[in-house]
């Protein structure tokens, strides 16, 4: 029993994760503190696959992507400037590792990259669609890569303009834009869509 | 189905939609990558001494084997002559320094850019 007391007593203390800032975070992995990067790639590694995903709608490489991102984020964590967000680091690190992947997939392909997905798929994708998750998962993937990335991140972080325009490295205006028409893109999609169903 | 008409409806619908699942592993994968990796035994400029060194070993092993040891003996003091004469000149140490300096410069320079073709469709 003593034994379980002092141990108890010479626990560092417990914080939940959640209740640890990112900036915290990375200044305690950059003290020595490794663990302190994991409680990041927990907090972040769904959301940099699903910005990876949708980027380049491969799920290897989505996950290669994810590894590579997270990977050089913990090489270069000293060039992270403090004040600076997390999230959006991360995301342009992805972002910039998709962008690589697509590069070179477009250098080694003979194929020109289809600007948009087949929607018409087989019976099996058919099927699931009647799912309303599924029918707007096909009706981003349809969109061109420039809107999709865009809708990805406003899905990811909120309605912050600048932090999209800070990842994809555009302005805000094209930022607004893209998204206006992603938008409308999908609006388009989903009432084919719908219209295609009931007739 | 939704047709979705209005802009709130479909923000609604898109902040609702699930994040894509990774694969199971991906976590400790990237955990074993980053966080839990071993620290490398040797560091990366030890492994470039050693490859100097045995570059260097091996070659002075052909030129003993190809011509025997006086010959060999001699082209080395030739070689180490000659070598020490060059060092020994201030513009050859003044390049150095500014190969050096540049080298050092390149170095610290932030050269994450996203490929122009990319940027240009992005637009």
């Amino acid at each position: 029993m003593t034994n379980v007391a002092a141990v108890l007593m010479e626990a560092p203390p417990i914080h939940p994760a959640d209740q640890v800032d990112d900036q915290t975070l990375v200044t305690a992995a950059l003290g020595g503190r490794a663990e302190a990067f994991g409680t990041l790639v927990e907090r972040y590694d769904r959301a940099v696959y699903h910005l990876a995903y949708r980027t380049l709608r491969e799920p290897e490489e989505a996950r290669d992507a994810t590894q590579e991102a997270f990977f050089k984020a913990y090489r270069s964590l000293r060039t992270f400037k403090p004040g600076a967000k997390f999230s959006t680091w991360i995301f342009s690190i992805t972002y910039h590792a998709c962008c690589d992947r697509l590069a070179r997939r477009k250098r080694y392909s003979n194929e020109e990259l289809p600007e948009r997905a087949d929607p018409s798929a087989g019976p099996e994708s058919q099927a699931i669609a009647s799912d309303e998750a599924h029918r707007l998962r096909a009706a981003i993937e349809a969109l061109p890569e420039k809107y999709r990335t865009v809708i990805t991140l406003y899905h990811l972080q909120g309605c912050q303009y600048e932090e999209i325009a800070q990842v994809l490295a555009i302005p805000m205006g094209t930022v607004k834009t893209h998204l206006f028409r992603a938008k409308e893109q999908l609006r388009r999609i989903l009432s084919e869509d719908a219209a295609g169903v009931s007739e | 189905m939704k047709p979705y008409d209005s802009d709130d409806e479909l923000e609604r619908a898109l902040f609702a939609l699930p994040l894509e699942e990774p694969p199971a592993d991906l976590r400790a994968s990237i955990l074993a990558a980053t966080v839990y990796r071993a620290p490398l035994a040797v560091k990366p400029w030890e492994v470039w001494a050693a490859g100097v060194l045995c570059a260097l070993l091996t070659w002075l092993l052909l030129l003993v084997v190809r011509g025997g040891a006086t010959p060999t003996i001699s082209m080395i003091s030739v070689y180490a002559s000659g070598a020490l004469a060059l060092f020994a000149q201030p513009q050859t140490l003044f390049w150095i320094a500014v190969g050096g300096g540049a080298a050092l410069w390149v170095s610290q320079l932030n050269l994450t850019v996203v490929p122009e073709a990319l940027r240009a469709t992005r637009r």
